[in-house]
């Protein structure tokens, strides 16, 4: 599933059966590349992360969770810098570990049954998930 | 059949402003200047200044062996710990000398080929100085053209003159593109004289 597609889905509580959040942007963290957090929108409480490990499922037409307690705001250096968009994947520009650009991430396939990140994309390029070996402010690095 | 991997050349100015980026994707310096082994044949590192425009020089520096890789969009490096104190890299001192730009070349039966404006680097397993970008005199007929002049597999670049040998006339290229082929004929040459 691309990145592209499952932005503004609704993320429903299960036990409530009511709409929570809406998904604005996706956490991706390397070794191995993978969704580590989503990012939410029109959430009640302060939280806005929501740990890959608490989503029941990443479903068609919804994500859904068993609770809303597992909204929440980030607990360290890093998930404060991915809630400030700082570690944002898409529009990032993308250097091999040898120094060359490959352009600038336009979306990201990954398998909504594990998380994992299977294909980076640019403008001109396809990147297999496994290259990827770090995401900072500045670039994604993926092996030569 | 495999094709051999092209020459990968560079004038080292061209490094000036190229961002140093960490294999996490952070941001670290830009290189400043690069600096040479007082032997002269190779880089021993990189000055650094801060990122941006009115950017400030740093105390700190990066040395040969901290570089991970180095191509045409950034200076990568496995992280900041790599880093050196700048004078660990070349005594200020050391560093002027080493400083070959508008040094004259003379071959070593006395001619004044003219100035170095740049030096020409081979990025490989090491960075290598494999020539000179030189503003000619006369010697090598109009004065003023920008030719590229290659060295011997060791040179040294401290002092006011850079002595050469007679034969790298011989190898002159107008652009970088065909310089490649005459710095390995020049040097095969020059191992079949010493033998």
């Amino acid at each position: 599933m691309l990145f592209s597609q499952a932005r503004k889905r609704e993320v429903v509580n299960t036990a409530t059966a009511t709409r929570v959040a809406r998904v604005d942007g996706f956490v991706v963290l390397p070794g191995p590349a993978r969704v580590a957090l989503l990012r939410l929108g029109k959430v009640r409480g302060a939280g806005t992360l929501l740990a890959w490990e608490d989503v029941r499922g990443f479903g068609p037409d919804a994500v859904t969770v068993a609770t809303d307690a597992v909204i929440r705001p980030p607990r360290d250096g890093l998930e404060q810098r991915a809630e400030d968009n700082d570690l944002e994947i898409l529009g990032k520009r993308v250097l091999t570990e040898r120094g060359m650009e490959l352009g600038s991430i336009t979306d990201v396939d990954f398998d909504p049954e594990t998380g994992a990140v299977t294909t980076l994309l640019t403008k001109t390029e396809v990147i297999a998930g496994q290259r990827m070996i770090g995401l900072g402010g500045y670039a994604v690095v993926v092996s030569a | 059949m495999t094709t051999p991997t092209p020459m990968l050349l560079l004038r080292a100015s061209e490094l000036t402003g190229r961002p140093v980026v960490t294999l996490s994707g952070e941001l670290i310096a830009e290189i400043k200047d690069v600096v040479f082994e007082r032997s002269g044949g190779r880089i021993a590192g990189f000055t650094l200044r801060n990122p941006g425009l009115f950017s400030r020089s740093r105390k700190d520096s990066l040395p040969w062996v901290g570089v991970h890789g180095i191509g045409r969009d950034a200076v990568m490096v496995s992280d900041e710990t790599v880093l050196i104190a700048a004078d660990q890299l070349a005594p200020r001192k050391q560093a002027r000398d080493a400083d070959v730009l508008q040094d004259r070349v003379l071959t070593d039966n006395g001619r004044d080929l003219g100035r170095v404006v740049d030096v020409v680097l081979h990025s490989g397993t090491s960075l290598d100085v494999v020539g000179y970008e030189v503003e000619t005199s006369e010697a090598l007929g109009t004065a003023g053209r920008h030719v590229f002049i290659p060295l011997p597999d060791t040179v040294a670049v401290s002092g006011e003159n850079l002595i050469v040998p007679a034969a790298a006339t011989e190898f002159v290229s107008e652009d970088l593109a065909g310089f490649g082929a005459a710095v390995g004929a020049f040097r095969a040459r020059l191992r079949e004289g010493a033998s």
